[in-house]
């Protein structure tokens, strides 16, 4: 009786396992490159839209256009008044304002371009708006408080202000766990910076928002990122807060 | 002097390019010169429809368009859509309540942020070159253009009696559909986006999101709101998190603008001699407000004054797809805001960025507070998705999409892409001698 059932269950076994081999087979089988697929038929192909070689870039855009890099060019040098340049600073205290973007106005009559500087030395946004047609400065206008994305230069501050901030500490653990060396210095890294602004519930770095402060992803030269959300950096006091 | 010759010579190399690639017969243009060739797309698909609009990328906004036209095989006369579309803002906020990106206002989808375009990123299409859109703006590969398949357009297996030979005669049309596709990616950090307008053969617009990329690094907490990815042992609870994106749509119906806003509601209103009897009502939004659905209830933006060939007017419908609704904030709950169209208002949430407009103006909510009268209305449509991280989701995170589909609702009297066999099939033909 018990030598029976043991031979009996060693036949499921063995049964099972030519199944489930069967079917492997045959999944391979039907899987299997030198099957040819059905024709495509035509309706199924994907169309061609056209391919116009690109033209070079005309010095002025027509219509909404994007903003030309001669017309951005020449809006800078309108929208950066003698004023602005002597009394304004950028992020790393030097006089002229931090310039941040440049934007075109579509909804105007006439192609004008609106740029952003923010000034470090009086904590305030500027739009300059600039007529491209006449090449002159149209509107200015300055508010405290806002705080459009940073500029490159301004993520590189921020990226420097970590760096030598004991608060560092965490950013460097992570970079040594992520690449497997010590940080020798910041060239290589390519920071990302968020704007923070501290909304009325939220703990800490209050001052974000009326200050310009940013949070960092750095991506290493070897393309690891290394996230420090819990890190507010305050470009505008230069100095470094923990958030959570 | 040197510099007018310059300009000179680009305008004639522009001309010439245009001659170039758009066809004869679609020299009549819409407009005189919405934009300039590089910054136009204009394209015919197999079954005859054309669109064409113009291009841009904004440093925040990313991808938008504008001067949207649509013409068919049956109608080549070009009539507008939209004035402009493009994302409106996308705020990411982490369910542990601890991190949140809003990802137009506090980076940009454009500039440093958008990609050059490789790889597979545009397979089959054709890549436009652009600016990027940054401070220092970039000539770059920054726009898929493409025309892809979307299935059957339509089906019809359709039957007819034949007077003369007395007989049945049967014919089945069966159609496939193409849409012209926009496309840009953005990286943000880890996370990529792809924003995208499908423009269907039959006048429906698409536009969504994409996101792919990889999981945020280090966004890990517990499992009351993050979900076990990696090795079981490692109890590294990934965290949930909402996408929530907002288009703003700006129609311009035949370019005559001053469109109504109007919410449908159908209700079970008593019994027929079979089943429920249902009435469906519609009320004009007159003046400024935020919306949501429930069931059956539609929004569609109507023109006062363009007509189709039926003498209905032109309208498109908003029809929003799957959406999450994020509870944090006042603005990501509605899933439609109509507001009287204002250049401060720029962005769904986080706008107070411009020190031309008011500091206190900062949301949607904010936007239609004052409840203005309506008569140059905007449409700002919220889709919200809750991303539950999984083991799928590395590497590369497979991409999930989000968006909502704007649909022409008698914009045109029958079907653009009516064959010619069923011409006469416009309105209630029983009175005929038809069978079928």
């Amino acid at each position: 009786m018990d030598r029976f059932r043991k031979w009996g269950w060693g036949l499921g076994i063995a049964t099972v396992s030519a199944v489930s081999a069967f079917g492997l087979a045959s999944w391979q089988a039907n899987a299997a490159p030198g099957t040819p697929p059905p024709a495509p038929g035509v309706a199924a192909e994907q169309p061609r839209v056209s391919h116009p070689s690109p033209v070079p870039e005309p010095a002025s855009g027509t219509g909404s256009d994007p903003l030309t890099g001669t017309e951005v060019d020449r809006a800078r040098a309108a929208a950066l008044t003698p004023e602005l340049a002597a009394g304004a600073k950028d992020v790393n205290g030097k006089p002229g304002p931090e310039y941040l973007a440049a934007e075109l106005d579509a909804d105007g009559t006439g192609r004008q371009a609106e740029l952003y500087y923010y000034d470090y030395a009086s904590e305030k946004l500027f739009k300059q708006v600039v007529d491209l047609t006449t090449g002159k400065l149209a509107k200015s206008f300055s508010a405290a408080g806002m705080q459009p994305p940073a500029s490159a230069q301004e993520a590189k501050a921020a990226l420097d202000l970590l760096v030598a901030d004991p608060l560092g500490a965490d950013f460097k653990a992570a970079y040594r766990k992520a690449t497997g060396q010590d940080l020798s210095g910041t060239a290589g890294l390519v920071p990302t910076a968020h704007i923070y602004t501290s909304k009325p519930a939220d703990r800490g770095a209050t001052q974000c928002g009326k200050s310009r402060c940013v949070q960092l992803i750095v991506k290493t030269a070897d393309g690891h990122f290394i996230n420090v959300t819990d890190i507010v950096v305050d470009l505008s006091g230069r100095q470094v807060a923990r958030l959570k | 002097m040197r510099y007018r010759k310059t300009a000179g010579a680009v305008a004639l190399l522009t001309s010439a390019a245009l001659s170039l690639t758009v066809p004869a017969a679609a020299q009549a243009a819409p407009e005189a010169t919405p934009c300039g060739a590089s910054a136009m797309v204009k394209e015919t698909l197999p079954n005859g429809t054309t669109w064409q609009l113009c291009w841009r990328i904004n440093d925040k906004a990313g991808l938008v368009l504008d001067h949207v036209y649509v013409a068919t095989k049956r109608y080549p006369e070009p009539v507008q859509v939209l004035d402009s579309i493009r994302m409106a803002q996308l705020n990411v906020p982490y369910d542990n309540g601890d991190t949140e990106y809003d990802d137009l206002t506090a980076i940009g989808l454009g500039g440093y942020g958008l990609e050059t375009l490789t790889g597979d990123d545009c397979k089959g299409g054709s890549i436009r070159v652009g600016s990027d859109g940054g401070s220092d703006p970039q000539q770059r590969d920054v726009l898929c253009v493409s025309a892809e398949p979307r299935g059957l357009a339509y089906r019809l297996h359709d039957y007819q009696w034949d007077d003369e030979s007395e007989e049945p005669t049967e014919k089945v049309y069966s159609q496939q559909g193409h849409d012209l596709v926009l496309r840009t990616v953005s990286k943000l950090g880890w996370y990529e986006y792809v924003t995208e307008y499908r423009l269907h053969d039959d006048g429906q617009i698409s536009a969504r999101l994409g996101a792919t990329g990889d999981l945020a690094p280090s966004e890990y907490s517990t499992s009351d709101n993050g979900w076990p990815i990696g090795n079981g042992a490692a109890k590294d609870y990934a965290t949930m998190h909402y996408h929530n994106a907002f288009w703003r749509v700006d129609f311009n119906i035949a370019g005559k603008g001053g469109e109504k806003v109007e919410q449908y509601d159908t209700t079970t209103t008593g019994r027929g001699s079979m089943t429920a009897a249902l009435t469906t009502t519609h009320k004009t939004i007159a003046s400024e407000g935020s919306f949501s659905k429930v069931n059956q209830r539609f929004w569609r933006v109507v023109s006062p004054t363009s007509k189709n060939a039926d003498g209905h007017a032109r309208s498109y419908e908003l029809a929003p797809g799957a959406s999450d609704k994020y509870e944090g904030h006042p603005e990501t709950k509605p899933d439609v805001t109509f507001s009287q169209k204002n250049l401060c208002e720029k962005w769904a949430s986080d706008n107070a960025a411009d020190p031309e407009c008011p500091l206190d103006t900062r949301t949607v909510v904010d936007f239609v507070k004052n409840k203005e009268k309506l008569t140059d209305p905007v449409m700002w449509v919220r889709v919200g998705f809750h991303h539950v991280p999984r083991d799928e989701d590395q590497s590369p995170m497979p991409m999930h999409w989000q968006g909502f589909d704007l649909v022409p609702r008698d914009f045109t009297e029958m079907n653009p892409l009516t064959p010619a066999g069923r011409e006469g099939a416009n309105g209630n033909q029983s009175g005929e001698e038809t069978r079928g």
